[in-house]
């Protein structure tokens, strides 16, 4: 202490209280204008935090600074309160959060999920681990879903035309509703409401009928899934939906069936699929994928084998599938598939695997394809046996007594519904342009929407909004896909006073008690069986986030072939497709989902996962469409083996636009080459072109729902396309989709080709390391560095030539942890939800579409996506260079973020120290030390690290170029979603993947105080499994395994030293802590198009291995299975 | 021609120079002293909306500092107590004492009584108060010996080069775990050889190796 404080002698104030002053304050506090201040000042604004702090420490500086000389206060602190409950709140522990088992419903199914409070504040959702099938992982949309709660552009009053009514109104008018078609037994009464699985709402929507028997309850959802059910009861007699078991199939077919990503179950299925896909060892199986799609989904991205076909030519496809493998059928299907060319030979490849492993086959179809397709199905699922097994039915009555939203518009045009109530949805949006539904709705002489967004359909002539409360504002039930019932239980009481569906039901039924948790309560009682005691089971409900036991049975079915039959008679002659006459089909979108995430910034930002196109949709047209139509690329001017088909400018793809015209009906968007399409089928996503929705997905993308009909909801036909001459600039994130022969995704075939040459899985495990730069040259770590394990290795190898200290592993200075990451490649299905996932974790900000032109993205981790077609072929190697894309790519993706070198290129570039390794291999960043070189991202050869060029949290995305002239401040909506343990960074910082060091420092503190309470202080080390980083955590396939390396025993130990991992560009010595695990394909060697080597890796060998190269013919040398280790283990750990 | 510039002159540039050097010196001396919290926070009590005196709480009733800080072992945040933890004795003791107007309002209401937040880390330090004294520091390291004062003051700095002094050597500052919430005692090192040796001890056998780097604290 340098200083000695005297204070003044107390004054007359202080006298009466006792407590002494802070110095700048001392006249100022005797003044009976502060007095004055104080008495006003604390009782209005108390309840604020912000008002409280901002206006009085505003008040007080200004008077400070009139007194005069005590200019110096300036320099401290703004005072801050702390305020406490006055109650003390049972279980909250202010600092530590709380979770709680919810679950996001979508239409017939819901996500189980685990949310995150802090005091009262949802900040992120995880999936609920106790529902097992899920294993903890949540979807991508489920994790954005949080950031709705906090939207400010949300319906925040309830309206009626145009006046803000109170809650108590909403109810007076709910009431008297009921009571006005109670009189008439409901003529006259229409609901239109989403689909939903809640139990509760079920048993709610029985009572409606019963009291309003006229009423018409209708259900729509632009995107449905009940063809299935229709083709059941053909094929089976009964009305049952089919859940497949993907971990027990060891040969799987998709007929344009996207079930890793769009399909209902998804999220169960990806999980199920990756386990049957997943390879640690020599003698693990892996299934095999054949897939018949017309556009390029995340499912056929993982395709070992992929047939290219229009949507509509899925049933001739399941023709012949059917007659080959189930020749008795073949001569009386033979005429449905005429008029179509699908190799015979694929067909007959592909049926005979199936047949060779009856009762581990399966047959999958898209969802919206028509009945006839799935009773095909449900045939040869019958014949190879698959039912019962891969393939199991469960009763569906979700549609009983249900009207479409057809029967309803019918109904509306004859004018016989008088009072329309509108439960979400956003009819006025999406509901097929043969209805005209915005006409139609106006029609209506009272429209009640209860809806979260003031949108589309409350724009048509709505008489009263309500709003509709988030699923995390409400109490409710659902059921997940295999049936199990599910709580949604509120973390905040609803915001603006929403009201829930159900509960809006039960006020218009007029029930003694409307409140949701109470209908809840009755019908989870009703559901555990008789005489169970209300308060135990909801208690355990709530606890556990399931409702045990109450998963749907399978029923047996049985196929019954005339009844299947019947199906087919409707059926007309396939459609051949040409330039001039298009197949469209109407995808549900991979972020914005049907359009209902359309003002959600995490989603919109976030690329999609095979386009890489962020805040836009596109028309997709194939390569050979995009040359018909005229579109050349122009030359990129950059030395590499790939010229793009399309135009890029800076990171902004230059896409022409152009008019997609269906049946007189037209829409007009910016096309999108993609390779992998069928020829002549163009793929439009849904979802995009809002035109009444927040700021942020204002102008996002163009909506495909005016070219969709009644009769063509998900496939139209008979389309053409005519250019626009204008141009539209696309946020695309990824320019370049070729890894023009390098290393960075290394792949095998699981099985050695007919001609065994070394380099598939099973001949050599450790394929990985004859690929590469590091397969030529001698290891970085020498021959003594190649024989250690990784946690050695990370310890005992020293790391020098630095200027800088860097910790000297082994020594005393050393952590009792080195953290480090594994990804399996093999299983990640480029799904996004780690994208998401740690965009809603570490507090990253969104940028808008214009600065991801500029490349100025944020996310931390990244999936990149890149197609081979082994036909490399460069200027740059001495070809003639490629012009046109590869109509059929195989696929690889890769997550890429920080992969925490221990010899960090970034680190050593900072000027001033801002990025430092810590004492556990932590590359970490120190934001107040940044000022903003760039240097670091420069110099990072896997370019992970993301710069603040503006202050995203603070300004408007509209404004940033406005500097100090634009608005400031964030909402205080927004603040409450974002963590409290992770630093909100300003403007002119790096940041970058810290691999979650607020879960590791917390991780480690809560394990040390417990350890010290139980009485053993000196365990420090946290066992394995306890941190998990955000993106492993929500991970549906477990592709991200995370740990400390010196645990031998430790999963990501374990993952490490399997054979199959490398380091990406290993060879520069920098020594990642993230390693990833090679990926594998399965191909059918009697296939026509079997490729006896992953295209990648022709690629690489053309580039790499000419034939004149010495040791480069027998590529394979490097690999055998005796030097593998010394090959490329190159620092990797 | 006259001469433009008298040869005094000519010193010129070397005066300014000395005079620069001596500004900044100063300038750096007065920010040094007057702007880092050695200065603008340490002796920092404000007034609080209710004169609450440690010393006649902790010093003459003797409670424990965990009856109102009552999470301080489990969680970062050590928390202010709530009006009810106040009313807990003062629905008894001096319930209508206009000294205790606010508890009593904040209990009624719920609006929460505004104390003046004193110790403050900034946003991007992420204090953990349970790790703390769960291994063996004690409160009056940061905070002083509140159970002295009659209104809280802020005895040290909190400044960063505060801690990592601490984290550099924590064998010096370390007590016997019993101790930690006992403001008026020792710290090991200060209790003669004996002491210095179980310092040494306890940091060996509970494995204390407080972070250094960046990470231990910003995230």
């Amino acid at each position: 202490m340098k200083r000695k404080f005297d204070h003044p002698a107390p004054s007359e104030r202080e006298q009466l209280t006792g407590p002494k002053y802070w110095r700048s304050l001392d006249e100022l506090t005797g003044t009976p204008g502060f007095k004055a201040q104080l008495e006003r000042e604390f009782p209005e604004g108390a309840d604020t935090l912000d008002g409280v702090d901002r206006r009085h420490f505003m008040k007080i500086m200004a008077a400070s600074f009139a007194l005069g000389g005590a200019g110096l206060a300036g320099c401290r602190r703004p005072e801050k309160f702390i305020l406490p409950y006055g109650k003390s709140v049972e279980g909250v522990i202010p600092g530590l959060p709380s979770y709680y088992a919810t679950a996001m419903p979508v239409r017939k199914w819901a996500v189980p999920l685990l949310a995150e409070t802090h005091q009262g504040r949802p900040t992120k959702l995880e999936g609920n681990p106790s529902y097992l099938p899920h294993g903890g992982a949540a979807s991508l949309t489920a994790q954005a879903s949080i950031l709705d709660l906090y939207d400010p552009d949300r319906a925040t009053a309830h309206k009626q035309v145009g006046a803000t009514i109170s809650r108590e109104q909403v109810d007076q008018l709910l009431a008297t509703i009921g009571q006005t078609y109670g009189g008439t037994q409901g003529a006259g009464l229409a609901f239109l409401a989403e689909e939903s699985s809640s139990p509760t709402r079920r048993r709610l929507v029985i009572a409606l009928r019963a009291k309003f028997p006229r009423a018409i309850w209708s259900e729509y959802e632009p995107v449905t899934d009940t063809p299935p059910v229709q083709a059941a009861q053909a094929a089976f007699g009964a009305a049952v939906r089919p859940i497949y078991n993907f971990k027990a199939a060891k040969r799987i077919v998709s007929i344009d069936a996207d079930f890793l990503q769009a399909e209902a179950g998804s999220l169960l299925y990806a999980r199920a699929f990756s386990e049957g896909r997943r390879v640690t060892k020599k003698s693990d199986p892996m299934n095999r994928l054949y897939v018949a799609e017309s556009g390029l989904s995340l499912t056929g991205s993982m395709a070992d084998h992929r047939l290219r076909i229009a949507s509509s030519h899925a049933l001739a496809f399941a023709v012949k599938l059917a007659s080959a493998v189930y020749p008795q059928s073949a001569e009386a299907l033979a005429p449905y598939a005429q008029g179509v060319e699908i190799p015979q030979a694929w067909i007959d490849a592909c049926a005979a695997d199936l047949r060779a492993n009856p009762g581990s086959s399966l047959v999958v179809a898209g969802s919206h394809l028509p009945p006839e397709v799935h009773a095909l199905v449900y045939g040869i699922n019958t014949a190879i046996e698959a039912i019962g097994s891969t393939v199991n039915f469960v009763a569906d009555e979700s549609t009983a007594g249900v009207s479409s939203l057809g029967g309803l518009a019918t109904a509306m045009k004859a004018g016989s519904v008088k009072t329309l109530v509108v439960l979400g949805g956003n009819p006025a949006y999406n509901a097929p342009a043969d209805l005209d539904w915005a006409a139609l709705q106006k029609s209506v002489g009272e429209v009640v929407r209860v809806g979260y967004y003031a949108d589309e359909t409350s724009a048509v002539g709505a008489t009263t909004h309500i709003v509709r409360a988030h699923y995390l504002e409400s109490w409710g039930d659902a059921r997940t896909v295999d049936g199990t019932v599910v709580p949604v239980q509120p973390m905040i009481l609803p915001l603006f006073g929403g009201l829930t569906d159900i509960e809006v039901l039960a006020r218009i039924l007029g029930e003694t008690n409307p409140d949701p948790y109470a209908l809840v309560a009755t019908t989870i009682t009703a559901l555990s069986g008789a005489g169970a005691n209300t308060d135990k089971v909801m208690a355990r409900f709530l606890h556990d986030g399931v409702l045990a036991g109450s998963a749907a049975k399978p029923v047996s079915v049985r196929f019954n072939a005339n009844g299947a039959r019947q199906t087919l008679a409707a059926v007309k002659p396939a459609a051949t497709f040409s330039a001039k006459s298009l197949e469209v089909r109407f995808v549900c979108d991979h972020k914005m989902d049907d359009g209902r995430f359309a003002n959600n910034g995490w989603l919109q930002e976030c690329p999609d996962p095979i386009t890489k196109i962020s805040w836009d949709n596109a028309i997709l047209v194939s390569p050979k469409l995009g040359k018909e139509l005229g579109i050349y690329h122009a030359n990129t001017g950059i030395q590499v083996a790939r010229q793009e088909e399309a135009e890029f400018t800076m990171g902004k793809e230059n896409a022409r636009v152009f008019e997609l015209t269906v049946g007189g009906r037209t829409v007009s968007g910016p096309v999108h080459i993609q390779p992998g399409l069928s020829n002549y089928t163009v793929v439009v996503p849904l979802g995009y072109g809002r035109t009444v929705t927040g700021h942020v997905g204002k102008g996002a993308g163009f909506s495909a729902y005016p070219l969709r009909t009644t009769e063509a909801m998900h496939v139209a036909t008979g389309a053409t396309l005519t250019d626009t001459k204008t141009r539209v600039l696309l946020a695309n994130t990824q320019e370049h989709w070729s890894m023009e022969g390098r290393d960075i995704v290394r792949e095998a075939n699981y099985e050695p080709a007919t001609m065994p040459d070394g380099k598939s899985y099973q001949e050599n495990p450790g394929y990985v390391n004859t690929i590469g730069m590091e397969s030529h040259a001698p290891s970085n770590l020498g021959p003594v560095g190649e024989k250690m394990s990784p946690p050695q290795r990370a310890t005992q190898i020293p790391r020098g030539n630095s200027l800088y200290t860097t910790p000297q592993f082994g020594k005393k200075e050393d952590g009792y942890h080195q953290w480090g990451m594994s990804i399996d490649l093999n299983t990640c299905i480029g799904c996004n939800a780690c994208v998401v996932a740690c965009q809603a974790e570490n507090n990253i900000p969104i940028v808008g579409k214009d600065q991801v032109m500029r490349g100025r993205e944020m996310h931390w981790i990244r999936i990149d996506r890149y197609y081979s077609s082994g036909d490399i072929d460069g200027g740059a190697f001495g070809g003639e260079g490629n012009t046109t894309l590869p109509e059929e790519p195989q696929i690889s993706l890769q997550p890429m973020t920080c992969v925490h070198c221990e010899l960090a290129p970034c680190e050593t570039v900072c000027p001033v120290n801002a990025t430092v390794h810590d004492e556990e291999g932590l590359n970490v960043m120190a934001y107040n030390r940044c000022i903003g070189t760039r240097y670091c991202a420069n110099n990072c050869p896997y370019k992970v690290r993301r710069f603040n060029f503006f202050n995203w949290n603070e300004r408007k995305l509209d404004q940033l170029y406005l500097g100090p002239l634009g608005d400031s401040g964030m909402p205080e909506l927004v603040k409450m979603g974002k963590n409290p343990e992770v630093t909100i960074r300003m403007r002119g910082v790096m940041e970058k993947c810290t691999y979650c060091v607020q879960r590791i420092q917390n991780a480690k503190i809560q394990h040390k105080v417990k350890m010290a309470q139980a009485g053993q202080p000196g365990e420090v080390r946290v066992p394995d499994g306890t941190i998990k980083t955000a993106c492993q955590q929500t991970c549906p396939v477990d592709a991200i395994v995370f740990g400390d390396i010196l645990d031998e025993q430790s999963d990501v130990s374990v993952a490490k030293k399997r054979e199959q991992d490398y380091a990406v560009l290993g060879y520069l010595n920098v020594r990642p802590r993230t390693t990833y695990s090679g990926k594998l394909r399965n191909p059918n060697p009697k296939m026509p198009d079997y490729n006896a080597l992953p295209m990648s890796r022709v690629e690489y060998d053309r580039k790499n291995v000419p034939q004149t190269h010495g040791h480069g013919a027998a590529a394979g040398a490097h690999g055998s299975p005796g030097n593998e280790k010394q090959a490329e283990k190159k620092g990797a750990h | 021609m006259s001469k433009l510039f008298p040869k005094s002159a000519n010193k010129l540039p070397l005066q300014i120079i000395v005079y620069l050097v001596v500004l900044a010196g100063i300038a750096t001396a007065g920010v040094t002293y007057y702007m880092t919290p050695k200065y603008s926070r340490v002796g920092y009590a404000p007034v609080q909306p209710v004169p609450f005196s440690h010393a006649q709480h902790v010093g003459e009733v003797g409670l424990d500092c965990r009856y109102c800080h009552s999470n301080v072992e489990k969680s970062g945040h050590s928390n202010v107590p709530t009006a009810q933890t106040c009313m807990n004795c003062h629905s008894i003791i001096k319930s209508t004492s206009p000294l205790l107007a606010p508890v009593r309002e904040s209990y009624a209401n719920g609006t929460p009584v505004p104390w003046v937040w004193i110790h403050q880390t900034p946003d991007y330090a992420y204090f953990n108060h349970s790790i703390h004294v769960n291994r063996g520091i004690s409160c009056v390291e940061c905070h002083g010996k509140v159970n002295e004062m009659d209104t809280v003051t802020h005895m040290q700095p909190l400044s960063m080069a505060f801690c990592i002094e601490c984290h550099r050597k924590p064998e010096t500052r370390l007590r016997d775990p019993k101790d930690v919430f006992n403001l008026n005692s020792k710290r090991l090192s200060e209790q003669g050889a004996e002491g210095a040796k179980k310092a040494s001890d306890f940091v060996h056998d509970w494995k204390v190796k407080p972070p250094q780097s960046c990470s231990g604290c910003h995230r």
